[in-house]
C-alpha cells in the first residue's frame, strides 16, 4: 500500500489472481484487512468481475464499495487504468464501477486497488431467536432503518436450523449444541471499546425483543465461542445439501429487494417451498434485503421435481422484480438470468448496456 | 513467571527461493516472522492474559531489520524485546544452532526467565535444534513439538505433543523449562492497529552478537546448496497395456 511519511493509506494494489485469504495473510501484521467475504477463498479479480459481496456487506458494502480502481485489458488489447488512489473521484465516467460486475464481458481485469479496513478491536457475536420468520425479517428492516451498527446480519429460517442440527449429529460434531428450530438472526458487532459494543447490543436487543417479539437474545465475545455460535451459518451450504441424501450439488437462488419488501419475499418463498413440496432452506444477508435458497439436487431427480425447483426460483424473481428489486443480488447473471434483464431494466436499460 | 520467546526473521513462507553461488539468494526477498515463532509468541501472550505469566520478552538475532520482526511480536502482546544484532546469515549458512543456543543461554541468565518458548524449527534451516540445545546448555527440562500447553496449579506444566505415532502428554513438575511450539498449538492473533501503534513505544534493547564472548563460528560446513531437480514432464500413455508396461519396466513399481 502507499506510504506517506509514516501514515499508511488503507489500500493495497493486488494482482487479480491473488486470493482473498492470501491478501489478508499478507497484510495481517499491518492491523488491516480486506473485508469483503464471499465465504469462499476467491481471487480478487474474480470477485471484482462478479461484483462479489458477502456477510460483511451490511457494514462495509460489496466489492463496489471496496475498490478504488483497477487495471484491465480490453478485447482489442488496449490497456486501461481506471479509478484513483484518492477516496473521491469526479473525473470522467466511473469505469471502475462499470467493469466491476461485468462478468468478463468488457475486459480482463489484471490488477485491483482495494480498500482495506482496520481489523476490529472488539468483536461480539449474537443470536436472536424468533417464533415467526416474517417478524424476524421485519425486525431487520427496522434495525436498518434505525441505522443500527451491525457488522453482520444473517437470517436463517427454521429449515436451515434443523438442517444444521441434523448435520451436526451425523457429521459427528457433537460439540455444537442443538439449536431451537426457529427462525434465527445471526448478528455480529464490531467496536473500538467494550462499552461501545455493549451500547450497540443493548440498542439492537431492545428493538428485537420489545418491538418484534424475539424469544431470546444471546451473545458472546470469545473467539471460540463466537465460532460456535455462528456454526449453523458457517456450515449452511453443506448442512443444506445433506438434507437430501445423495445430493452433491444444489441450485442456489439469489435475489435482493428493498428492505420494506424483504419480509414478505422471504416468507412467501419459504411458503412456496412448502407448498411445492421441495426441500430448501432459506437464509439471507438480511441487512441487505438479499437472500438465498439452497435447493439440493439429486442426479436422478425427476423432471417434475426439477420443474418445481425452477418454479420456486421463477416465483421468487418475479416477486423481487415486482417489488422493485433485482433478479441477482450477488451472484451475477451468467447465462441463466439474462432473460430477466429486460423485465428488470426495460428496453432503455438494455439498449444502453448493448452500447 | 517471566517468559522469553525467540522470534526469528526468515524468508517468507510463500516465497520461492532461488539458489545462487551455492547459497540461497536473499537479495530483495520478502522476510517475515517465522510461523512457528509466531505461534510461540501467541502462546506466551495467552499465558499472560490468563495471568499465568507476568512478562513476555521477545528476542531476535539478526540484522537491523530484525527489529521489524520484534515490533510484530510486540504488537501481538510482548512487553519488551531484545535485538541481538549481527549481519551473519541466520539461515544455517553462517550462524548455526549451537551458537544461537549459546546466545539464548546468556540472555536467559541475564533475564532470569522461567520459561523459554521457541518455535519448533525455523522454516529456513529446518533444524529444530535450538530448543533442545538450549535446554541442554541450561540443564533444563524440555518438551518439543507442543500442541497444547497448560499451566498446572502447583507451578508445573502439562504439555501435549504430537508425534508421528500419536499424541503424548508430558508433565513438567516445575519450571524453569524450554518448550518448542508446533503448528496446532494455537492460531496466532492479528495485531490490531492500536496495538501496532503501541508497539512502536515499547522498549527494544540492542546487544551485539560478536561482543557477547561466544564463538559464533559454524560447527558444520555446508558443502553444497542446490535446488531440487526440476520435475520431469509427464508422458501421456495411449492404452492400459502401455501404462502397465511402463509401471512394470520403466518405473519398476510392479513385479
Amino acid at each position: 500500500y502507499k506510504r506517506n511519511d509514516g501514515i499508511l493509506d488503507p489500500m493495497a494494489k493486488v494482482g487479480s489472481g491473488v486470493t482473498k485469504n492470501r491478501l489478508n495473510d499478507e497484510v495481517r501484521h499491518s492491523g488491516m484487512q480486506f473485508v469483503v467475504d464471499p465465504g469462499a477463498d476467491a481471487t480478487i479479480g474474480g470477485m471484482t468481475a462478479c461484483g462479489a459481496s458477502g456477510t460483511s456487506a451490511v457494514k462495509y458494502g460489496s466489492m463496489r464499495n471496496n475498490i478504488l480502481g483497477l487495471e484491465c485489458v480490453l478485447p482489442d488489447g488496449t490497456f486501461v487504468k481506471c479509478g484513483t488512489a484518492a477516496l473521491k473521484n469526479s473525473a470522467g465516467y466511473d469505469l471502475t464501477s462499470l467493469i466491476t460486475g461485468s462478468e468478463g464481458t468488457l475486459g480482463v481485469i489484471t490488477s485491483v486497488l482495494v480498500k482495506l479496513h482496520p481489523i476490529p478491536e472488539h468483536i461480539v457475536s449474537a443470536l436472536c431467536v424468533f417464533d415467526d420468520l416474517f417478524k424476524a425479517a421485519e425486525a431487520v428492516a427496522m434495525l436498518k432503518l434505525r441505522d443500527s451498527p451491525l457488522a453482520r446480519c444473517e437470517l436463517l429460517d427454521k429449515t436451515s436450523i434443523s438442517a444444521f442440527n441434523r448435520y451436526s449429529k451425523t457429521s459427528g460434531n457433537s460439540s455444537h449444541e442443538k439449536m431451537e428450530e426457529k427462525p434465527t438472526l445471526f448478528l455480529e458487532f464490531h467496536g473500538y471499546s467494550k462499552k461501545s459494543i455493549e451500547d450497540n447490543i443493548e440498542f439492537v436487543k431492545k428493538i428485537c425483543v420489545e418491538d418484534y417479539d424475539a424469544l431470546n437474545f444471546t451473545f458472546t465475545s470469545g473467539e471460540e465461542e463466537r465460532k460456535s455460535l455462528w456454526a449453523a451459518r458457517h456450515n449452511l451450504y453443506y448442512a443444506s445439501i445433506s438434507l437430501r441424501k445423495g445430493a452433491t450439488g444444489a441450485i442456489v437462488t439469489d435475489a435482493c429487494v428493498p428492505l420494506s419488501s424483504f419480509a414478505r419475499l422471504m416468507t412467501k418463498t419459504a411458503e412456496d417451498i412448502r407448498n411445492l413440496d421441495v426441500v430448501g432452506p432459506c437464509f439471507g444477508h438480511a441487512g441487505d434485503g438479499n437472500f438465498h435458497c439452497v435447493l439440493p439436487v439429486l442426479e436422478d431427480d425427476s423432471e417434475d421435481y426439477l420443474g418445481r425447483l425452477q418454479q420456486v426460483n421463477d416465483n421468487l424473481i418475479r416477486r423481487a422484480l415486482e417489488a422493485g428489486g433485482t433478479c441477482s443480488g450477488e451472484h451475477g447473471i451468467g447465462y441463466g438470468k439474462i432473460k430477466y434483464l429486460s423485465h428488470q431494466y426495460g428496453s432503455g436499460g438494455l439498449h444502453m448496456m448493448k452500447l | 513467571m517471566k517468559i522469553l520467546v525467540g522470534v526469528k526473521r526468515v524468508v517468507d513462507y510463500a516465497v520461492k527461493v532461488r539458489v545462487q553461488n551455492n547459497t540461497v539468494d536473499l537479495k530483495n526477498i520478502k522476510m517475515s516472522l517465522n510461523p512457528f515463532c509466531e505461534i510461540a509468541i501467541e502462546e506466551a501472550v495467552r499465558l499472560k492474559e490468563k495471568k499465568v505469566a507476568d512478562e513476555v520478552v521477545a528476542v531476535s538475532i539478526g540484522p537491523k531489520q530484525a527489529t521489524e520482526t520484534l515490533r510484530t511480536a510486540l504488537a501481538m502482546g510482548a512487553d519488551r524485546a531484545i535485538h541481538v544484532m549481527t549481519d551473519l546469515r541466520t539461515d544455517y549458512m553462517e550462524l548455526q544452532p549451537y551458537a544461537i543456543s549459546q546466545i539464548f543461554e546468556k540472555i536467559v541468565e541475564q533475564e532470569q526467565s522461567d520459561l523459554v518458548l521457541l518455535g519448533k524449527q525455523g522454516i529456513d534451516s529446518d533444524c529444530g535444534q535450538t530448543g533442545p540445545m538450549l535446554a541442554g546448555l541450561l540443564g533444563w527440562p524440555q518438551v518439543t513439538f507442543a500442541s497444547k500447553i497448560e499451566a498446572d496449579d502447583d507451578g508445573g506444566m502439562t504439555v501435549e505433543r504430537e508425534t508421528d505415532s500419536g499424541m503424548e502428554s508430558i508433565r513438567i513438575p516445575q519450571l524453569p523449562a524450554v518448550i518448542t511450539c508446533d503448528l496446532r498449538l494455537n492460531e496466532p492473533r492479528y495485531a490490531t492497529l492500536p496495538n501496532i501503534m503501541k508497539a512502536k513505544k515499547k522498549k527494544v534493547d540492542t546487544m551485539i552478537a560478536e561482543d557477547m564472548g561466544i564463538d559464533l563460528k559454524p560447527r558444520n560446513e555446508v558443502l553444497r546448496v542446490f535446488e531440487p531437480p526440476a520435475r520431469k514432464e509427464g508422458i501421456m500413455v495411449d492404452s492400459v497395456d502401455s501404462l502397465l508396461d511402463k509401471l512394470k519396466n520403466e518405473a519398476g513399481l510392479l513385479s
